[in-house]
């Protein structure tokens, strides 16, 4: 019988969007990510779980080289986004950027009105002609991020003074309006409560149509409910990466086993 | 790999549920030791007993149904977990069969007993529950000791039980053409060999469930199976 090759497979019609080869992270002298190897799909969820500390927020962050901005952290290997390696010399950090959205933990809107919000990404890349183009685009980003109907009638209002869930949903809808083709989120909801955590988990499936969206959570439900990938971190080492319904039901790795089912590893 | 939660209350909660599917185990195992017995011994008596203790059987299943609906509800199980939870389920509703077809069994010597022995049938019926209660208390305890080996050993039984009532469903037949009035009692007869045959597929499928809760997948159904009948 034929063997298909380890990889790659005619018929599989995911293509890889993300790919990293050999990523080593030190924080000074902590090597905080061991030689991670990882292709991540265009338009899937895929969820980094596991304990503090294991890197999963450290390599989400080397995504968009947020990691540039910390003087002591290196970064070596690779990390390819449509095969163009992001660490090169001529990738621009804030055109990568744009390409790559984030999201974090926090809430964190400008001090600005709820439109400046979401206008501010387009204005600076200069993806609106006039007035009523960028109108459409907050319009557009705001449906997007779930929060149009609230806000609406009030988008002079500062962003600040928004509920935490429509800050969070607020971000969201800023992140996505300069239409990136990667959003990256860090623990999204862990300020949310559970019916804005449910809206933004029901965002994340509606943005699969267009991104790839990776997501840091310390809820392992979370990750069971919004990804189609998960991928479990230990230590530095990513230990194991498959589908979600696979690592939820049975994983391979014992040390994922630990985790997922909340035993003493 | 750990046995360990750090919430110690799941770790109760499982064995908890753990020990009602044993405490359930041994009741259909009794109910089938002592079905058969009271046909040997065309002990109505036993047999009376045997339909009164089938309702703890019943109320066990419904006990571990609620207990595994809560987990889920509370704990959100996952892999190991989730799949121990999957599996007891189905077990549980394994065994409440098995307990029902041991009662009917119970049953249908209240009304044998009134009826023409039928010579034989009765030592060949013990042995064919015999044989399926020593696969049901092997299996429990593959389920117990996480044994694939054991489970899969039990999985291959199944052969000689099906074998047995294929002996037994000619033997009836010539036994019916030789004299009308052994219908009745064949029937009967015939019925509890078809029951005890069907209580080794639950065991097999008990089997199946504790090869799937270790290794997370489905035994490949390549078993030899005997034919079911051979029309004459």
């Amino acid at each position: 019988m034929y063997d298909a090759p380890q990889l790659g497979n005619a018929m599989d019609q995911t293509t890889t969007k993300i790919s990293a080869r050999n990523v080593q992270v030190h924080y000074g002298d902590t090597h905080a990510i061991k030689d991670v190897n990882v292709d991540i799909d265009a338009k899937t969820v895929t969820a980094f779980i596991g304990p503090s500390g294991c890197g999963k927020s450290t390599f989400l962050r080397c995504i968009n080289r947020m990691n540039d901005t910390i003087d002591i952290c290196r970064v070596t290997g690779d990390i390819l986004i449509d095969g163009e390696d992001i660490y090169d010399k001529r990738v621009d950090p804030v055109q990568l950027r744009a390409k790559v959205g984030m999201v974090f933990q926090k809430p964190n809107p400008f001090p600005k009105s709820i439109y400046d919000n979401v206008a501010y990404g387009p204005r600076i890349h200069g993806l609106a002609k006039n007035k009523s183009e960028l109108d459409e685009i907050v319009e557009k980003s705001l449906r997007r991020g779930a929060i149009w109907d609230e806000v609406k009638d009030r988008l002079d209002a500062p962003g600040t003074g928004l509920s935490g869930g429509q800050q969070q949903r607020l971000c969201i809808a800023r992140a996505v309006a300069t239409e990136p083709e990667v959003l990256l989120m860090d623990e999204p909801c862990s300020a949310l409560d559970p019916i804005a955590t449910a809206q933004v988990e029901e965002l994340i499936d509606e943005l699969r149509s267009q991104f790839s969206v990776v997501i840091v959570t310390h809820s392992m439900q979370q990750a069971a409910r919004v990804s189609q990938k998960t991928a479990f971190f230990h230590l530095g080492n990513l230990v194991e990466f498959g589908d979600t319904t696979q690592i939820f039901t049975n994983p391979q790795d014992e040390r994922t086993q630990n985790y997922i089912t909340g035993r003493i590893g | 790999m750990s046995d360990q939660h750090i919430v110690s209350a799941f770790d109760r909660d499982l064995e908890g549920i753990q020990a009602h599917v044993m405490k359930m185990g041994g009741l259909v195992e009794a109910a089938i030791v002592d079905a058969s017995q009271s046909l040997l011994n065309q002990d109505e008596e036993l047999s009376a007993e045997v339909i009164r203790r089938d309702q703890a059987i019943d109320d066990l299943d419904t006990l571990i149904n609620e207990e595994c609906a809560n987990l889920i509800a509370l704990r959100a199980p996952a892999a190991l977990d989730l799949r121990m939870v999957l599996s007891v389920m189905k077990i549980s509703g394994n065994l409440e069969r098995i307990g029902d077809y041991a009662k009917n069994m119970a049953k249908r010597n209240t009304v044998l007993v009134q009826l023409t022995p039928i010579e034989g049938a009765r030592g060949a019926l013990q042995r064919m529950a015999r044989e399926v209660q020593l696969m049901l208390k092997d299996v429990l305890d593959a389920f117990i000791e996480r044994d694939v080996e054991k489970a899969q050993d039990v999985l291959l039984r199944d052969r000689d039980v099906d074998q047995m009532y294929n002996a037994l469903f000619r033997e009836f037949l010539t036994f019916m053409m030789e004299d009308p009035r052994h219908i009745t009692p064949c029937m009967h007869l015939h019925f509890i060999a078809k029951n005890t045959e069907r209580m080794g597929d639950h065991v097999t499928s008990i089997a199946e469930q504790t090869i799937y809760l270790v290794s997370g997948s489905m035994p490949e159904d390549n078993r030899p199976k005997a034919t079911r009948y051979e029309p004459e």
